[in-house]
């Protein structure tokens, strides 16, 4: 779809894909409880955290649809790996995508995913013509809560009750950012208008 | 849990009972009509399209379990007029949510038929607790269907913006919801 290369340089970071030696840095912060509830494959125990990093490490570009680009976040003095950014790209007609991260704890509060995710949106926008980007979090979760809003994402949902999670009831945000909002020059794709546009195959009632 | 009414169910003014063969031309009536169709998943459905979903909802009557639906005819107890469509759907067995919806022929819009037969519905969905969290969707331009949603008492929790393509066009999208606690105290108030 593109002509990107990894490893990305951030200021302090290094974006780069994940290796097989990365399991015991993931398995740190991966089988932390709140790191479940988003991830895109469950790992409580940390001999799943092999298989996690596996699926990761080929994930390394967005080819079509469905297909997800997993990096790691490495920072650049000490090679440390503090955490991970992940772009799903989840329906090519109207450019949707979905952004994931996890960070290990011990290193919250110092402004390193707000620059992995500026990273992260700059090449969801740019590379690969994304028009809309998502965040989900916990209701509960404040910090992703600020970092969304510092990146300037609108609140688009705040479900209440809607699921049960860890056999509690779960409340969600979803977070959203259209690409001329990230780059407000963008120009909008022009869809017609729907009275002027033929019927389309009917969705089951 | 389970659902399987006594039919038809009955309010001030309305019938809510299943549907019957006999009912394709009234369904088409509406069903074939752009105006109608215009925020529907569906386009204007043909006589044929009609008679399939008719039968379709022949069964549709009762909830036994997850991905079941209920899907109803609401007719006029006066004159035995079919008025529009109800529908309660059953999404997560795990967590207790279920999916409301409504389509009313445009000449029995805006008299109150619609909010009386979905009020008839919730009640049915959390009358005995077997519902915790009921929502619904529509268009942001659809005002008559989330006016309607207001009026019941539900909560916008969501406002997606252009996150699909609609029949041609940059979807904007509404998610209206209420909590089985939420009923009871407007039950009480
Ligand atoms: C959505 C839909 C069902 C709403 O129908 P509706 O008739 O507007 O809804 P109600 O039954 O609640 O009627 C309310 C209106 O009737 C008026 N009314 C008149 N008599 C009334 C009475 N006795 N009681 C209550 N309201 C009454 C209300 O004031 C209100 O009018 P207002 O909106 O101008 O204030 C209808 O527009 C429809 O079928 N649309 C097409 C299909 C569709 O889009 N379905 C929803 C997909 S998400």
């Amino acid at each position: 779809m593109s002509s990107f290369s990894l490893p990305i340089a951030t200021d302090r970071l290094q974006l780069r894909p994940f290796e097989r030696g990365d399991v015991e840095a993931v398995a740190a912060y991966h089988t932390l409880p709140a790191a479940q509830r988003y991830a895109l494959r469950q790992s409580r125990y940390s001999s799943d955290v092999a298989d996690v990093v596996g699926a990761m490490r080929n994930q390394v570009s967005l080819q079509r649809p469905g297909d997800t680009l997993s990096l790691a976040m490495v920072r650049k003095g000490d090679n440390q790996l503090i955490g991970q950014v992940c772009l799903i790209w989840s329906d090519a007609t109207s450019g949707q995508g979905e952004v994931r991260f996890m960070l290990h704890p011990a290193y919250s509060g110092q402004g390193y995913l707000t620059e992995a995710l500026r990273t992260i949106f700059n090449l969801a926008f740019d590379e690969f013509r994304i028009h809309r980007l998502t965040v989900r979090c916990d209701g509960r979760s404040h910090h992703s809560i600020k970092l969304m809003q510092t990146l300037g994402m609108r609140l688009e949902a705040h479900y209440r009750e809607h699921a049960l999670f860890q056999g509690e009831w779960d409340e969600e945000l979803h977070f959203a950012i259209l690409d001329r909002e990230w780059r407000p020059s963008t120009k909008v794709v022009d869809f017609r208008r729907r009275s002027a546009t033929p019927d389309l195959p009917r969705a089951a009632i | 849990m389970a659902i399987r009414p006594d039919y038809p169910l009955t309010t001030e003014r309305l019938r809510l009972r299943p549907f019957t063969r006999g009912d394709v031309d009234a369904v088409h009536s509406y069903r074939s009509r752009p105006d109608v169709a215009r925020y529907l998943f569906d386009a204007p459905l043909s006589r044929e399209d009609c008679a399939l979903a008719v039968q379709q909802r022949t069964t549709q009557l009762h909830l036994d379990q997850e991905g079941d639906r209920i899907i109803l005819a609401v007719e006029s107890q006066a004159d035995g007029v079919l008025l529009g469509e109800i529908s309660l759907i059953w999404r997560s067995s795990e967590a207790r949510q279920g999916e409301v919806g409504w389509i009313f022929h445009p000449a029995y819009q805006g008299k109150g038929f619609a909010s009386e037969a979905a009020r008839r519905l919730i009640h049915l969905a959390f009358e005995n607790g077997e519902f915790h969290r009921l929502y619904a969707r529509c268009d942001a331009g659809n005002v008559a269907s989330w006016r309607l949603m207001e009026r019941l008492g539900m909560r916008r929790e969501a406002h997606f913006r252009e996150h699909a393509v609609f029949k041609g066009e940059w979807d904007e999208e509404f998610y209206y919801a209420i909590l089985l606690r939420e009923w009871q105290a407007r039950q009480a108030g």
